[in-house]
């Protein structure tokens, strides 16, 4: 998620420079074509060049409404990855809290269900591995599973609506 | 060392998502090109010359695209979040002096007296420029020649103009033009001056964030 709205931020960037060069081609096209109806009057050329001047003019236009709705959305993709971080702050929480795991378990725990195994953990607390891997049999029997696979389990769970994601054409029919 | 991970979420409490001011690319990107812009033709080019006159065009492009930007930009991008308001600024200025600091997502009231006064000030510019030198040649691109005669031709009305103004003459149009397109540039560069000093009083009262937000990379 965080990926795709920094790939959508920079392709915000790119458009805005693209936009600009086009608000550049577009002013030198009525720059040119005031300057030849000056010179010469008007012909059937001149008539085309405007035309083509105009289509530059709604390119313009058409170019910075795509560039606001890239933006835009970009926003929505942080206020939405911010929003799911607090959400699922709150579930390990409440669940830490239910289990009644100690401060040291906590921590331990927050490092499993970011997918670090044992001795990484262990490296990372600067502990025994010893000691991290009977930590980590005592957080699994609180929570009442028996790998990390089954902790990270329980807490997506509760935050994936199955329903929600399944693809359109893979409903059953009527 | 013991490393404990953080859940953030008293961060993300605390905090809306978007309170931190920050521009889109449109904005950021047009400020600096009219920056550089500006200081391409006070600097750089000859006056006069073809090449003034076509970066005086591109800072038309430029200006006429952030305005467009005014109308449909995203919201701390349009008009309708920094309007024109006397009251507002004075309101602001009361702020000031009470200490009071209050988050503004677009220019605060004061800044957004600037903006206008410098746009406006760059419409004379820009104006008073295309009267003098009317649709630019694109000539000149491809015989250079050309940008030379445009060249003497302008250096040739400042010296009857200079005459004019010795004689007490009727001064041409053209000299009028020239009359308001210097004092226009000349009194923009006090509101540039104004401006920078603004931007340093705001980062020293409310800290670097104003600064940060005009500069790339936090789109």
């Amino acid at each position: 998620m965080q990926q795709r709205r920094r790939a959508l931020e920079r392709r915000a960037v790119a458009t805005t420079f693209l936009v600009i060069l086009q608000a550049l081609a577009t002013i030198f096209f009525i720059a040119d074509v005031a300057g030849d109806i000056g010179d010469d009057g008007w012909s059937i050329h001149l008539l085309v060049e405007t035309g083509a001047t105009v289509a530059l003019i709604a390119g313009v236009v058409f170019g910075a409404l795509q560039l606001r709705w890239l933006i835009l959305r970009a926003r929505l993709d942080e206020t939405g990855v911010a929003t799911a971080r607090g959400a699922m702050a709150d579930l390990i929480r409440q669940r830490f809290l239910d289990w009644q795991l100690t401060g040291a378990e906590a921590d331990v725990a927050l490092f499993a269900l970011k997918g670090f195994d044992a001795a990484e953990i262990a490296r990372l607390r600067g502990a025994a591995s010893g000691t991290i891997r009977a930590q980590l049999a005592r957080i699994y029997a609180k929570a009442d599973v028996h790998s990390q696979v089954g902790l990270m389990a329980l807490m997506v769970e509760d935050l994936v609506d199955g329903v929600a994601i399944k693809p359109a054409e893979a409903k059953p029919l009527a | 060392m013991t490393v404990s991970p953080s859940l953030d979420s008293d961060e993300f409490a605390k905090q809306p998502v978007r309170t931190r001011r920050r521009w889109d690319p449109v904005v950021k990107i047009t400020h600096w090109s009219i920056v550089t812009a500006i200081l391409a033709n006070a600097l750089v080019t000859e006056e006069g010359s073809g090449t003034h006159i076509w970066v005086g065009y591109a800072l038309a492009a430029i200006l006429a695209l952030r305005l467009l930007w005014g109308s449909i930009g995203p919201p701390e991008a349009r008009f309708s979040a920094f309007p024109l308001s006397p009251g507002r600024a004075l309101g602001h200025l009361r702020d000031i002096r009470a200490g009071k600091k209050e988050v503004h997502r677009s220019h605060n009231p004061l800044g957004a007296l600037m903006v206008y006064a410098i746009w406006s000030m760059l419409g004379v510019i820009i104006a008073s420029g295309i009267a003098m030198a009317g649709p630019p040649s694109t000539t000149f691109l491809d015989r250079a020649e050309r940008s030379d005669e445009v060249t003497q031709k302008v250096l040739a009305e400042r010296r009857d103009h200079d005459a004019d103004e010795a004689t007490e003459g009727a001064g041409g149009e053209e000299s009028e033009w020239e009359e308001v397109h210097e004092t226009a540039v000349n009194l923009l560069y006090v509101l540039i001056a104004l401006h920078i000093a603004g931007v340093v009083f705001e980062t020293r009262r409310s800290g670097r964030e104003i600064l940060l937000a005009m500069l790339p990379g936090r789109a």
